[in-house]
Formats: structure tokens, sequence, C-alpha cells
């Protein structure tokens, strides 16, 4: 199967997910109300939208190594004459690993969306816990750090004139995470955190 | 009772991510089966690429373009390759040129026999110069040089004395521009001449640093005995 239509399996449940931490999140959740009455509160869509997007970094991360993986057996996955050709980009052995310890990029990826989604999961199910709101300044703080990492990277595909589609959709992953951090944080600071609250546009 | 529930949702959240971790370790152990690229034996050779001569001009060079991905152990149907990487004004590269030059002719199948036929039937054996400008004083190449050492013509000066006056005759290998260093320091070559055999699907199979007692030739010879792959097997 061409892998830019497997990419649409991450790509769509990430554009959900956003969805249910902006306005568009209002009218999906009301329309999915009558069927789970949980999404009629605001706190609960976004925590589930933070939850999808932090599942499908950590899913994308797993099938970036499995790339890197299948071309240093020698096989192609993705391989293009385009710009966005990820085998020319995971496959390089020169910029497919850390530069300090030498591990896969798609492996940092894995630990560092499992990390944010433990921080997603743990706010949803306990939201009024003491370290909730630690929590969620911890996941913005991390998902923040990752932009360097990001930057990194792109200046890595600059260099070879080549872009990384499964690996760029893990990067936005990762901003649409800081974005839900934050406002997880800005709502829990502004009160609109429990449930009985009506539910109220962003 | 009071219950302190908060760290249960911790520890279940995180027993869940890991649980999930894992099953993402299992399927990546079970379906792939990645190679390290590297130049010791058994790694995956990294990239080599760059502006070749190969006596007619200046050409673009991808050693991937050489190589057959889905080739096994024992088709006779891949084509191997050797790389030097060398000097022009490397004294050693200089003493080995003559002969390195005939096992290449050897193995390329330019040698034939009084009857005309190739002396060689095995495998078809691909050879490549990565031709650098080593940081010592002395050593300033140029591309000029390069052909000059490759052709024996002209009158650039290799180690002080003409190229064209160098041993041997002149090759029939390609030789690829490596002035910058860029291939050298992919490859972390210490010095030159260092050699190296490429199995068709881009293996490190025989490294001279590994074996400094065998020759490029006995090397070869070895590898293909190994693999049934000797013409008179």
């Amino acid at each position: 199967m061409n892998e830019n239509i497997i990419l649409l399996a991450y790509i769509i449940p990430l554009l959900v997910g956003t969805a249910f931490m902006t306005k568009a999140g209002d009218t999906l959740g009301t329309s999915l109300s009558s069927r789970y009455p949980s999404l009629v509160h605001r706190r609960r869509r976004h925590l589930l939208g933070l939850n999808i997007v932090t599942f499908v970094g950590i899913a994308i991360s797993v099938h970036t190594l499995w790339i890197s993986n299948k071309i240093s057996e020698g096989g192609s996955v993705c391989s293009s004459a385009t710009v966005f050709s990820c085998d020319d980009v995971l496959g390089n052995a020169s910029y497919n690993v850390d530069p300090i310890f030498g591990i896969s990029w798609g492996l940092i990826g894995m630990f560092a969306f499992g990390t944010f989604l433990f921080f997603a999961n743990t706010v949803a199910k306990e939201p009024d816990a003491r370290w909730a709101a630690r929590y969620m300044k911890w996941g913005f703080y991390l998902t923040a750090s990752g932009l360097l990492v990001i930057g990194l990277l792109i200046s890595y595909e600059i260099q070879m004139e080549k872009i990384c589609q499964y690996c760029t959709t893990a990067h936005v992953a990762n901003v649409i995470a800081m974005y839900g951090f934050w406002k997880a944080s800005k709502m829990h600071e502004a009160g609109e955190w429990k449930d009985e609250e009506p539910a109220s546009s962003s | 009772m009071k219950e302190n529930t908060e760290a249960d949702v911790r520890t279940d959240t995180a027993i869940k991510i890991l649980a999930l971790f894992f099953v993402a370790i299992i399927f990546l152990a079970f379906t792939t089966s990645p190679i390290k690229t590297g130049t010791k034996e058994g790694e995956r050779a990294p990239p080599l690429e760059g502006m070749m001569y190969n006596g007619s001009g200046w050409t673009q060079f991808n050693m991937d373009d050489y190589m057959t991905t889905n080739w096994t152990v024992g088709d006779a149907n891949g084509e191997w390759l050797v790389v030097e990487f060398m000097d022009t004004d490397c004294t050693f590269c200089l003493r080995d040129a003559d002969e390195f030059g005939q096992v290449a002719d050897f193995f390329m199948k330019i040698s034939k026999d009084t009857d005309g036929t190739p002396a060689w039937n095995g495998p078809t054996v691909n050879f490549v110069a990565s031709a650098t400008e080593l940081n010592i004083k002395g050593h300033d190449s140029s591309r000029a040089e390069i052909i000059s050492f490759r052709d024996k013509t002209g009158d650039s000066s290799c180690a002080g004395n003409a190229c064209s006056s160098r041993q041997g005759s002149a090759h029939n290998f390609m030789y690829v521009d490596d002035i910058d260093q860029e291939n050298m320091q992919e490859w972390k070559i210490p010095g030159t001449p260092s050699y190296f055999i490429i199995q068709p699907d881009g293996i490190v199979a025989w490294v001279h640093s590994e074996h400094p007692q065998e020759k490029v030739s006995d090397g070869l010879f070895r590898l293909f005995d190994e693999q049934g792959l000797m013409p008179n097997e």
C-alpha cells in the first residue's frame, strides 16, 4: 500500500484530536453527546483530544523506527524522487540517530510521546488531583523543549533537501500536544475545569 | 476506609503505557532485523558518492546504483564492489597502484586468457577508488592530478614525482573525487590506502584492517570460495 495513504491513518485521528481541543470540538462534542454524554464537557473533550494526539505521536514514532529498520535491511519503504522521500531521511545513517548517544529518533519519539501520553492520561483520569496542574505544566515544558529537537531535525532535512512526511507528522503532533498542555493549564487556572460547568467555546 | 487513589491512577496509567511500549518493541523485533551502518564486516556500508572519473569525463557516482538490494548469499549474478580509499600523494598508494590495477583488471574481466575469454569467470567485481587529499604537508590534490594518477598522463606531481611515471599501467576503474574528504569522514578512514569489499547487497564483507595479512585478491577468492561462487565449483 502507498505509504502516503497509510500516513492518512495518522493524519485523520490527529485532526480529530486537534478538533476536540479547538472551537470545532464544541460542535463535534455536542453532536456526539447523545452517544457519549461526557463529551458535552469541555475539559473532557480537550483531554480526549490531547490523549488522541499523544497516542498518534507514539504510533507514528513506532512507524518511523520500523521504516528505519527496514531501510537498514536494504529495503525501500517510501523512496521517492520528489522532495518527499522519507527513505532518504530515515535511511541516512548520519542523521537518523541522535548525535550524542546514537539512539534512533523513532525510539526517542516513542519515549517522548509515551511521557506526554502518561501526563495527558493521568490528568484525564484524575483531573482534580493535586499534581494535575503540575503535570500539565511539565507536559507543556517538555513539548516546548521538543521544538529544539524539531528545529535540529528540520535543519537535517534542509541539508538533505528531502522531507520525511512521517517525521513531519510526528513534529506536528508534538506542536499540537504543546498547545494542548498549554490550553489545559489555562483552563485549569481559569476555573473552566469542572464537569458541572456548561461547555463554553474557547 | 480512606485510600490514596491518586497513586493508583498514575501506577495504572504507567503500567498501561509501558505495556503499549513493549508491544511496540516486540512488534519491531518480530518484523524487522535492523543492520547497523558502519565500516566493520557485517555492517551496511555508508553512502559513497561524488563526481566520478571513468576515463572519459566526470559524472555523478552513487554506490547505491551498483547494489542489488534483494541479493542473497550464493547468488552469482550480483556484482561485488571493491572500494579503495587513497590519496594521489600517498607513497603507499603509489606503491600499491600497480598490483591493485592488475587485480582490478582481473576481477573486472578485462584481463583475457590466450583464447580471448576473460581470465576470471566468477561474479563481476567493480572497483572504485575514492581519491582524497590527506591533511599532510605536501599533499595537494586536484581533479587533474586524479586523472594523471589514473591514466598515467599529464604533468601533475604525485608524492614529488610525475604521476605518469608511477609503477604499473593505466587503471581501468572509477575514481571518485573525495578531495573534500566527505566520503573519507563518512567511512571513518584513519589513513590511506584502505580497502573494503562490499557484497552486492551493500554489506561490508571484508575490511583490510581486519585482515592485515590478506590482500584484496586473497579476500575476494576466500569470500567467493566460502559462498560457493568460485567458477570451477
